[in-house]
Order: C-alpha cells, then sequence, then structure tokens
C-alpha cells in the first residue's frame, strides 16, 4: 500500500472512487426497468403459485407419502449452501489479511443475505400450513436438529446483515456528504440516518474496527454451524445415503463451491453492467478462479469418500440406493454433476485462459447449475425407497417428479433472491468505498470531506 | 415370448376368477348319500349348535338373520334355501373338503363335530321339524350401582311376565363389561338372586383411566331383549400409568428428559452467538454518540 501524499492527488482519485463506485446507485434506464419488471413478475407468478399451494395444500406438489422432501428441500438446502460464501470471503479471508479478497466482501456478503433469507422463506414454502412455523417456537425440542437449524439460520442472518451493515455506515456518510442531485430524496435519507450521524474520527473507526473484528470471529462458529446443522438433518437420519459421518464437511466444502461460483458470476454482472473493470479486476477473477479450484478440489475429495467407501462395501440397502444412482434412474444426472459440475472445471481452471472473466464466469454458470442438481441428488433418491414392505401404494407414490407450481415456487425463489441483491446493488455501493480507497493510498481524513464544486 | 407370458396370465386369471364365483360346487355321487350317523335329537343339535357358534359364526353370521361378512363368494347363511338344499352327506363332505375361501375342517373338527355340525344344520331343514327352538325374547329391565367403598357392583333385573306386571328376573346371568377405547371388556358374569339382585365384586388389580375411574357396562345375555346399561363413572380402579414412549439417555429425547449437556450446549451456542450480536449493535449504537466529541 502506497500511500500518497499529495493532496490534490488524493482529492481526485477519492472523487473518481466515488464516481464510479456510485454508478450502480445513479444509474437508471430501460435495462434496470426491463430487470426489475421481469424479476417482479416472475416472483409475483411464483407468489401466486404459492397461494394456490397454500389454498389446496400440498398435494399440488409431486410430494407424497415416501417422498415428502421434495425439490423445495434440495433447494434450501442449495441456498443455505451458496449463502455460506459470505463466511468465508468477507470473514476468513478478510481476517488472514488477504488484500485481494477486500472489494469482493460486499458481493459475498450480498450473496449471503439473500441466500440465507431465501433458505428461510423456501422452508416456509415446504409447509402446507406455513402458520404452523410457529410450532417450532411452542413445540420445538431442544435435541431436534430442526430447531437447531431455524436458530442457527435466523443467527446467521443477523450476523450477516450486520456484517454488510458495518462497512457500510462509513460508505453511507460519504453518500450522504456527496450524492445531491443526482439520487431521490428518500434515498438519501435512508442514507442520512443509516449513516449515524458518522464523522469519521478515530473513535468511530476505532469502534467500527473492533465490531467488525468481533463479527467476523463469531460468523466463523455460525457460518459452518448453518451447513453442518442442515446436513445433520440428513445424517441424524438412518436412511441409506443420509447416514453418513462426513456429511457436515461434504456440505461445507460443496458450500464454499456454490458459492464462489455464485460470487463470480455476480463480480462479472457488476463489472459490465457497472462499467467496474478497474475494479473487479482480471486479477480478482483469477484468484477467484484459484479458490474456485481449491475447494472444488475439497469437495471431489469428499465426494470420493462419500460414495467410494459405502460403494466398495455395497451394504444391501446403502447398495440399492447407490445402484440407483451410479447406473439407474439417476445415473445420467449424477454423473454430469460429477464430470461437468466439479472435475472438469477443476481441470480447466488450471489453465490461466479460463481463469479470466468471461471463461470463468461461463464455468460458474455450469457450477452452480451442477450444485442445484447435486442437492436435488443429495435429497430425493434416497427417499424414493421406503426400505419397507410397501403394497397397495398408488404408482404415483414410487417416484417423484416435480409439478408445474413446484418449479413455479422454486423459481420464486430464484428471482426474489436477484431481487434482494439488485435492490442491495441499487441502494449501496457493490464495493465499499473507504476500504477500496484506503487501499489505494488515501488518507482516511480526505473522506469526511466535503468535494468542492 | 411377453405375448405367450400375457396370454398364460389371461388363463390363469380366467380360470381362477371362475373358480371363485362357481355356483355349482359338485360332490362325488359316492358321497352325496352317505348317511349321518348320528340321531337327530335335541341333545345333538345343541352339541352342534356350540361348534357353529365357534367355528362357523364368524363367516356364516347367525341363522336366519342373513348376517354373514361380506366375501365373495357370500358364505350363504345356514337356514337359506342355497344350504338346506344339499344332502346331509354333501353338507358333511363340504365342511370336510373346503373351496375357495371356505376352509377344510377335516384337521380342525373330528368326523363326529362335523357331523354333528350337520345335525344343527337340519334344524332349519323345511323337511324336518326343528327340536330347538328359540323362544321370543323376552323383554327386561337392568339397571345397577357401583359402590366404590365396598368395591361392589350391584346389578337389578326385572322383566314383564305375561300379564304385563313387572316381575323380578330370578336365576339369570349378566355379564358385567368395562368400557374401553375400542369396546367393551367383558370382566365377569353374575347371577341374579331370588330378588333379582346380583354383587360383583370388583378385582382389586383393575386399571381405569389416567385417575383410576372406571366405567361399568352391564347386560343380560341371550334370550332377552334388554339394553345394555351403563352405570356411572366411579373410582375403583388403579390408576392407568403412562408411559413415556421416549427413554431417558437418548441424545433426541423430549424436552421432558433431555440430557443436561445437550439443553447447555444448544442454550450456551445460542446464547453466546446472541449476547456477542447484542454487543455489536451496543456498540453501532456508540457510533452515532461519538460523532459529538
Amino acid at each position: 500500500m502506497n500511500k500518497i501524499e499529495s493532496p490534490e492527488e488524493s482529492r481526485k482519485l477519492l472523487n473518481k472512487i466515488v464516481f464510479d463506485l456510485t454508478r450502480s446507485i445513479v444509474k437508471k434506464d430501460e435495462l434496470t426497468r426491463f430487470w426489475f419488471f421481469i424479476l417482479i413478475m416472475f416472483s409475483a407468478v411464483g407468489l401466486w403459485g404459492w397461494g394456490v399451494q397454500i389454498d389446496k395444500g400440498l398435494g399440488v406438489t409431486g410430494m407424497r407419502d415416501y417422498v415428502s422432501w421434495g425439490m423445495y428441500i434440495a433447494n434450501f438446502v442449495f441456498f443455505v449452501a451458496v449463502s455460506l460464501i459470505g463466511f468465508l470471503i468477507s470473514s476468513t479471508l478478510h481476517l488472514l489479511n488477504i488484500s485481494w479478497s477486500k472489494p469482493i466482501s460486499r458481493v459475498a456478503e450480498q450473496v449471503a443475505i439473500a441466500g440465507v433469507a431465501l433458505a428461510g422463506i423456501i422452508i416456509v414454502n415446504d409447509m402446507g400450513h406455513p402458520d404452523r412455523l410457529l410450532n417450532v417456537f411452542i413445540h420445538g425440542r431442544f435435541a431436534s436438529p430442526i430447531v437447531w437449524d431455524v436458530s442457527v439460520v435466523m443467527t446467521y442472518l443477523t450476523i450477516s446483515v450486520l456484517l454488510f451493515y458495518l462497512p457500510l455506515i462509513p460508505d453511507l456518510a460519504l453518500l450522504r456528504d456527496r450524492m445531491g442531485n443526482e439520487v431521490p430524496k428518500w434515498k438519501m435519507k435512508i442514507y442520512s440516518i443509516l449513516a449515524l450521524g458518522w464523522n469519521g474520527n478515530a473513535k468511530q473507526y476505532k469502534t467500527i474496527y473492533h465490531a467488525m473484528r468481533v463479527l467476523m470471529i463469531l460468523i466463523i462458529p455460525v457460518g459452518l454451524s448453518i451447513h453442518t446443522v442442515t446436513s445433520w438433518l440428513f445424517a441424524a437420519t438412518l436412511r441409506a445415503g443420509w447416514d453418513s459421518t462426513i456429511m457436515g464437511p461434504y456440505f461445507v466444502a460443496g458450500a464454499f463451491v456454490a458459492g464462489s461460483a455464485a460470487v463470480v458470476m455476480l463480480m462479472y454482472a457488476y463489472r459490465l453492467r457497472y462499467g467496474l473493470k478497474e475494479y473487479f479486476e482480471d486479477i480478482h477473477f483469477d484468484q477467484m478462479g484459484k479458490l474456485l479450484v481449491f475447494v472444488s478440489l475439497l469437495y471431489l475429495y469428499f465426494n470420493v469418500n462419500e460414495f467410494l467407501v459405502p460403494g466398495y462395501k455395497m451394504k444391501a440397502a446403502e447398495g440399492v440406493h447407490l445402484l440407483n444412482i451410479f447406473v439407474g434412474r439417476y445415473a445420467l444426472m449424477f454423473w454430469s454433476v460429477q464430470i461437468l459440475g466439479l472435475i472438469l472445471p477443476i481441470i480447466l481452471m488450471l489453465f490461466r485462459f479460463f481463469r479470466k472473466p468471461l471463461p470463468l464466469t461461463i464455468i460458474s454458470v455450469v457450477m452452480l447449475i451442477g450444485a442445484w442438481f447435486k442437492r436435488y441428488i443429495i435429497v430425493i433418491p434416497t427417499l424414493e425407497h421406503p426400505f419397507l414392505p410397501i403394497q397397495n401404494v398408488p404408482a404415483e407414490f414410487h417416484h417423484y417428479s416435480p409439478t408445474g407450481i413446484e418449479i413455479m415456487i422454486t423459481l420464486f425463489s430464484f428471482t426474489a433472491a436477484l431481487l434482494i441483491i439488485t435492490i442491495l446493488a441499487k441502494l449501496f455501493p457493490v464495493i465499499t468505498i473507504w476500504e477500496y480507497a484506503e487501499e489505494k493510498g488515501i488518507d482516511k481524513k480526505y473522506f469526511s470531506e466535503q468535494p468542492k464544486s | 415370448m411377453i405375448k405367450k407370458i400375457n396370454l398364460l396370465i389371461v388363463v390363469v386369471l380366467f380360470f381362477s376368477v371362475q373358480h371363485g364365483i362357481s355356483q355349482e360346487w359338485l360332490v362325488p355321487a359316492d358321497k352325496q348319500n352317505v348317511k349321518n350317523p348320528l340321531e337327530y335329537n335335541l341333545e345333538n343339535v345343541k352339541k352342534g349348535k356350540e361348534i357353529f357358534m365357534r367355528e362357523c359364526k364368524s363367516c356364516h353370521g347367525e341363522p336366519g338373520k342373513n348376517n354373514a361378512l361380506a366375501l365373495t363368494p357370500a358364505p350363504p347363511d345356514i337356514a337359506s334355501s342355497k344350504m338346506q338344499k344339499n344332502s346331509e352327506g354333501e353338507m358333511f363332505y363340504k365342511i370336510s373338503t373346503g373351496k375357495g375361501i371356505m376352509p377344510s375342517f377335516k384337521a380342525t373338527l373330528s368326523e363326529n363335530e362335523r357331523w354333528l355340525l350337520v345335525n344343527y344344520f337340519m334344524n332349519f331343514n323345511p323337511k324336518k321339524s326343528p327340536v330347538l327352538v328359540v323362544a321370543p325374547p323376552i323383554k327386561a329391565t337392568l339397571s345397577g350401582r357401583v359402590d366404590a367403598g365396598k368395591k361392589l357392583v350391584t346389578v337389578f333385573a326385572e322383566f314383564k311376565n305375561k300379564k304385563g306386571e313387572q316381575e323380578k328376573l330370578t336365576e339369570t346371568p349378566v355379564n358385567i363389561c368395562i368400557e374401553r377405547a375400542f369396546g367393551n371388556l367383558p370382566v365377569g358374569q353374575v347371577i341374579t338372586n331370588n330378588n333379582g339382585a346380583a354383587d360383583f365384586k370388583i378385582p382389586n388389580n383393575l386399571i381405569g383411566d389416567e385417575e383410576g375411574f372406571v366405567t361399568f357396562v352391564v347386560s343380560l345375555g341371550e334370550g332377552f331383549d334388554a339394553k345394555k346399561v351403563v352405570l356411572g363413572k366411579a373410582k375403583v380402579g388403579t390408576p392407568k400409568e403412562t408411559p413415556k414412549l421416549i427413554r431417558k439417555g437418548v441424545i433426541w429425547s423430549t424436552n421432558d428428559n433431555i440430557p443436561m449437556w445437550m439443553l447447555l450446549s444448544y442454550l450456551g451456542a445460542i446464547g453466546g452467538a446472541w449476547i456477542t450480536i447484542g454487543y455489536v449493535v451496543f456498540q453501532i449504537m456508540r457510533i452515532k454518540g461519538m460523532s459529538k466529541g
């Protein structure tokens, strides 16, 4: 970090940074409106589907007596997984003083907030009687992984929101002081309230650094718990395919893959849309590519353990389940996910060319889709084998396939997550301005100056 | 190949269905006219009735009441013409061999017992005069009370005699039952004395509901037209224990017997996280105050 001594140079650079990083807030054109229209329309259609489901009951879904966890739960696991990236990038890498990750941490927090908020909503989607969610609090068992999951999801959401907000406070003050006629009054009002009267004195900085550090440490056990407990929802049963001791780390490793891929996609979108080529640089994509290779290799290692070890023994029920996945009904999905969604990307990303922004983004899209289907494979095939003698069971109970309503509600979760991210991007800078400026060598004292105009 | 298998299945199904619904149950000629070695008299008919009530009634129902089980083919009422057009030899043969859902009784009943059954069937034969005549039921009324202190159920029985007067019902068995979740459980039988009264000593080990309450139901047996009488609840039983379905010592237990370390771990982890969050929120609130200084 080279300190810039000249005040003029500092001010000039700061003005440029603020101008570039507030473009997402100021920019308003047809494409923005169209994007909002698409997201709101799809979300509304999904909500209508949810209304139908509440009215008619869960019979409108493909779930029946045996497969009672379907696409919703697979989707829930996916969203919890994606949200975990917040803790990896904005906490772990931050605490390790890895400087390239700093501009990415707010993107990661956006993904975390949207992911974990939607994970909570999807669980309610999965209930025939959403009002009965209260029963978890009234009659919940302290020894039930479901209660742990609800507790930890709420805790993680709160911490993620705070970890998004804390580094935002100096930025909000900056926006409050510098944005004039470009943004509507209500936005200015929000900035002013949320900035908490920040004027950038040393005590305030000290407090905010302290609070951020406390949160970054706290989010590590909570972040690890959220996905470990989610894995225990499965691993705490005796079912073939779920009854596994490595389910926790296996889920966490998979979560890093999905989350990193989501962050890369979002980085590319911001870079393209808001002209942030100089901020989300090629080196950031290169580093994210390396990170993705690392977490993917970790995930691959757990995959080998998860499938090779039981596959070696083929215990009765486990054998039926594994054959169904390896060569049966789910073989195509399983091998596509493993090869196209994991092995091939790892090999490609070892080459520098594929860690350039566009190729890496394309790979990330494929990996994220693979990650979604991987959750589907974890949840559904196990349930299709009740491992009980069944007789006179309607044919539709034997296999699960999602219905239109289910797909609609699942699409809703995606558009709603994108809507949250878009609103966050339209309200607040996508990169922490003051941290970035400081990294570029601008002294803190310039941040609270009013620009001369 | 598959076509052939399909054809085979159709053929097999056809014959098995035919077999099931076939009206004709042919008995070999030499068996048709076998004579009943037992004499048709009241004693043998009574013995046959006893066997019928034990072995046959559950499917065939009571004679003349057409209350057989709804099976296919329907088990015929033994008083029906369908049954009675059989010769005695045919009846004996059919009981012995069975067919379809009608089991063979060759192994269950001795030859003598099977002939006794035939004797009972003959009681309903239009060509023979019945020897066992069931008298029309007597209209009777029951009453009773429970003495919780002495642990006694006392019942009184009366009936209307031919003159239409109320008269004490003597020397008559009264069934004592208690109400249970899925029906009445018989616990004993008492016989009325010359005053039409009878006492039932409530056993000490009788189990009641959660608080020990028992509801008695008393009724008269066959031959009487009397309503069952439900006596009031009385605290005469030992309280029913409600078993804990989940035993202590499993990690996933209910909140009542959750292991202490589990509860403390959960509350400690969540509490710790939220106290820290509270601390951070407090720091954020402090920031506002610092701007003045």
